[in-house]
């Protein structure tokens, strides 16, 4: 015990040590940002919760039916967010971390070091989960006016479920490590689970959910609630868990408690029993993951496409970076997946306005086709700047330890830089443009609309692309496992942040005079002069943000990067 | 007993770097302070002192990869705070730890290293195969650098620097992971750049290769040079006549120490 406490240390006194080291300053702050927005999302829950739950309330015969439906759900939801989260996070810790190697070259057992890797996984993949579980619950007991015994249930019962699952997940992964090393787990892990989404998601979407609008589809609802009845199977830990809660929200307690001890037991076979598997898996997973995994690809021994012919117009360091970043990028297996995934919501994406039931809308047919349209500007530049924080904002952090190249090679940081940005530039404006004149087309909006939608697109796509490649030079992480987690870092935040801010300052600028334009096409009227002075400077000053978000990220980013060290 | 600049090195002529007063600071603490030196072309300088002297700091901010606080580094008489574009393409620069890209493989490393620094097609492929050859890479170049070990990775970054022909190479412990037959490799080449005009500039901790290979090596100690010549004229100044430079070494920088 004494030897999982000391390897836990290093831990500890990082975490306490964070608060007096260089930049603490700097971190406080981040930390209070990041608390702040938590807290709003914590309250938010609950608030929603509250009224989704005050309102089943007062839906005589079904509206408990509703509310007992909604917990299995919610509590399926956060078990397989705990699933995903132990089995990646495990597989990091166990097999993957950078201090791994110091830990196995010490003269502590094999399961000494497994069980302490365990116990920080256990944790870091939980906390969240357990963290925002509780609003939901809290609702649940202020809703139904429960005792205290259905807090102390609910808290007793996230224990063995998130031991449970962790220790199954450990399990598994020390299972695949043994046949597939660690790096490539990782990859298989991401895709499948990708997949998966993809398939819910397209599933969900071709039941055409929006149907529902429609009164005469309203039987397969009543078919729907017949279904809500059918209860889980009794062997999953799971519903141990749902029955416990259950049983505590209604005040019996017995019922409650024999279904927390059964949670509880398991829990404890689950972790006696991965533990012992840990020492005959774990040593040989960790030996396996040390060697390089072969490539899925064998490189061709001729040159392969001729980039010096098809990059032959770009100067030698903007061919060099090209393709360097071409390359690095679409050899990361794990882009692929979400590559897929991105192209599979891009289709989603479409096949919604494919599909939209505007004809059963009480609002005249033209005015809400190009009003959708006018939104579905600031919606395509979201998905962008959505699609730029997870694959632009880290692009800079993924140099790495080798940001030294960059550093030391005879080109400027700002050449470096507009390289990065022209390489996402490009195929990612191609994307939004693509967004947004299909949709157009499905909305068969006028022609006005189209322009309009088409020019503002291209000139946003390079602002929303500048500020990712900026503001991850100004927030970089050389240093980090896993860069592309650079999206969710404090930088990926602000990044966001004022994407939201552009995208709504530029629709609050043209909304006003593409109105006006849009009801004299309607009226067969001409502007007013002062209605054509405002258009003129509402769009200038739209144009002159749209600069603006180019040049000042970037800017930001050279100057970060070049006092950097 | 801080060495100036006229007593680590002519002023005039062939004057290949310098260095003026270079310092550096990191928060409050100094890491190197007022290093002033001058390296001629075609000369082997060694940087030696001990562990957090500041060799590491001064290295990175000749080959332009940190930023000095105040000084001036001079690189065949280009600024490197004003040009330095001009003053980095002269640079063959070699890290003492071999981060590298991991998704590239070596060939493709080279020839991103080449375009980099405006070497032509023909002059990459004949330098490429040539140098690759020499290095004992020839069969790893169209495998993934992440396959590679860190010996090799190091052979690749040194192949990498040499590829531009620089006229100058500023290297951080050189020998690093690097095997007996890849060490006696490094010094036969550095040797014979030398000969052909090439300056070398590089710190090591291995006072053995420091003695056999530099023409003068530089002291640094707590971010200052205590001392800089030949070993003969080292000695000298640490008042011993003992055989070895690490008795020299020992002397100079325990004295500073108190």
């Amino acid at each position: 015990m004494n030897e999982i406490l000391t390897l836990l240390k290093p831990r500890l006194y990082s975490f306490k040590n964070s608060g007096s080291s260089a930049g603490a300053g700097g971190l406080r702050f981040r930390v209070y940002v990041f608390g702040a927005i938590g807290l709003a999302f914590w309250v938010g829950i609950f608030a929603v919760f509250f009224r989704v739950l005050t309102y089943f309330q007062g839906i005589a015969g079904l509206g408990d039916l509703l509310a007992v439906k909604l917990l299995s759900m919610v509590l399926l939801t956060f078990t397989a967010l705990l699933i995903f989260s132990s089995i990646i996070t495990a597989l990091s810790k166990l097999y993957l971390s950078r201090d791994l190697m110091l830990v196995h070259s010490l003269p502590v057992a094999p399961r000494s070091i497994f069980l302490a890797r365990w116990i920080e996984s256990t944790v870091d993949s939980s906390w969240m989960v357990v963290l925002y579980s509780l609003p939901v619950f809290l609702s649940y007991g202020v809703v139904y006016g429960a005792g205290s015994f259905f807090y102390l249930a609910i808290l007793l019962s996230f224990v063995p479920l998130c031991l449970t699952i962790s220790a199954l997940s450990a399990a598994v992964v020390m299972a695949v490590a043994v046949i597939l090393p660690a790096g490539r787990i990782r990859t298989l892990i991401v895709a499948i689970s990708v997949v998966l989404f993809v398939v819910l998601l397209l599933a969900f979407r071709l039941m055409r959910p929006e149907e529902l609008t429609n009164p005469e589809n309203f039987t397969s609802v009543v078919q729907y609630f017949r279904s809500l009845q059918t209860p889980g199977s009794a062997l999953l830990p799971t519903t141990w868990v749902f029955d416990s809660i259950r049983a505590a929200l209604s005040g019996a307690r017995a019922s409650s408690i024999f279904h927390l001890s059964l949670s509880l037991s398991f829990a404890g076979a689950a972790v006696c029993g991965t533990a012992w598997l840990s020492e005959v898996l774990y040593f040989r997973g960790y030996a396996r993951a040390q060697t390089t995994p072969g490539r899925l690809f064998a490189a061709s021994p001729r040159r392969p496409a001729n980039w010096q012919k098809v990059l032959g117009l770009l100067s030698g360091p903007a061919r060099a970076f090209v393709i360097k970043e071409v390359r690095t990028f679409f050899r990361d297996q794990t882009q692929w997946p979400q590559l897929f995934l991105i192209g599979a919501l891009v289709a989603i994406y479409l096949y919604n306005f494919s599909v939209l039931p505007l004809e059963r809308s009480p609002i005249r047919l033209t005015y809400l086709q190009n009003t959708i349209s006018f939104l579905n500007m600031g919606l395509a530049v979201f998905v962008l700047t959505a699609v730029a924080a997870r694959f632009v904002f880290p692009a800079v952090s993924m140099e790495g330890d080798a940001f030294w190249i960059v550093k030391a090679a005879p080109v400027p940081i700002r050449t470096f830089l507009w390289i990065k940005f022209f390489v996402y530039y490009l195929p990612l404006l191609v994307m939004t443009e693509i967004l947004i004149v299909v949709t157009n087309l499905f909305l068969q909006v006028t022609p006005f609309m189209m322009a309009l939608s088409t020019v503002t697109v291209f000139c946003m796509a390079p602002g929303v692309v500048a500020m990712a490649v900026g503001l991850g030079a100004v927030y970089p992480d050389f240093k980090s496992e896993n860069p592309a987690q650079a999206a969710t870092s404090f930088g990926g935040l602000v990044f966001m942040i004022l994407c939201a801010g552009f995208i709504g300052i530029v629709a609050l600028l043209e909304a006003g005079p593409t109105h006006a334009i849009f009801m004299a096409g309607v009226r067969n009227a001409h502007l007013t002069p002062l209605q054509w002075v405002w258009t003129a400077a509402s769009f200038a000053a739209a144009l002159t943000l749209c600069a603006a978000a180019v040049y000042v990220p970037m800017r930001l980013g050279e100057k970060r990067l070049s006092d950097l060290g | 007993m801080k060495a100036t600049v006229e007593e680590s090195g002519t002023m005039n002529g062939n004057v290949m770097i310098e260095l003026r007063n270079l310092t550096k600071f990191y928060g409050d603490t100094k890491a190197v302070d007022g290093v002033s030196l001058a390296v001629k072309a075609g000369e082997i300088f060694g940087f030696i002192g001990p562990n957090g002297a500041g060799k590491t700091t001064t290295i990175r901010m000749m080959g332009g990869v940190l930023a000095p606080t105040s000084g001036d580094i001079l690189i065949g008489g280009i600024d490197m705070a004003k040009d330095p574009q001009a003053a980095k393409q002269m640079i063959g620069f070699i890290p003492d730890r071999p981060f590298l890209y991991e998704k590239l493989t070596g060939t493709e490393f080279l020839r991103f290293s080449a375009d980099l620094y405006g070497v032509g097609e023909e002059a990459f492929l004949e330098r490429s195969q040539r140098l690759l050859r020499q290095f004992s890479l020839d069969e790893w170049g169209n495998e993934l650098v992440e396959a590679y070990s860190h010996g090799m990775k190091q052979r690749l970054i040194i192949v990498a620097a040499l590829l531009h022909e620089p006229r100058v190479i500023i290297v951080d412990e050189p020998m690093v992971g690097l095997d007996p037959a890849g060490i006696k490799m490094v010094k036969d080449i550095l040797r014979r750049l030398a000969l052909g005009g090439t300056t070398i500039f590089m710190s090591t901790h291995t006072l053995a290769v420091a003695e056999d290979l530099c023409d003068r090596i530089g002291v640094i100690s707590r971010g200052s040079v205590i001392a800089a010549g030949t070993v003969g004229e080292l000695k000298a100044v640490a008042e011993t006549q003992e055989a070895d430079l690490e008795a020299v070494f020992l002397r100079l920088t325990r004295e500073e120490a108190r």
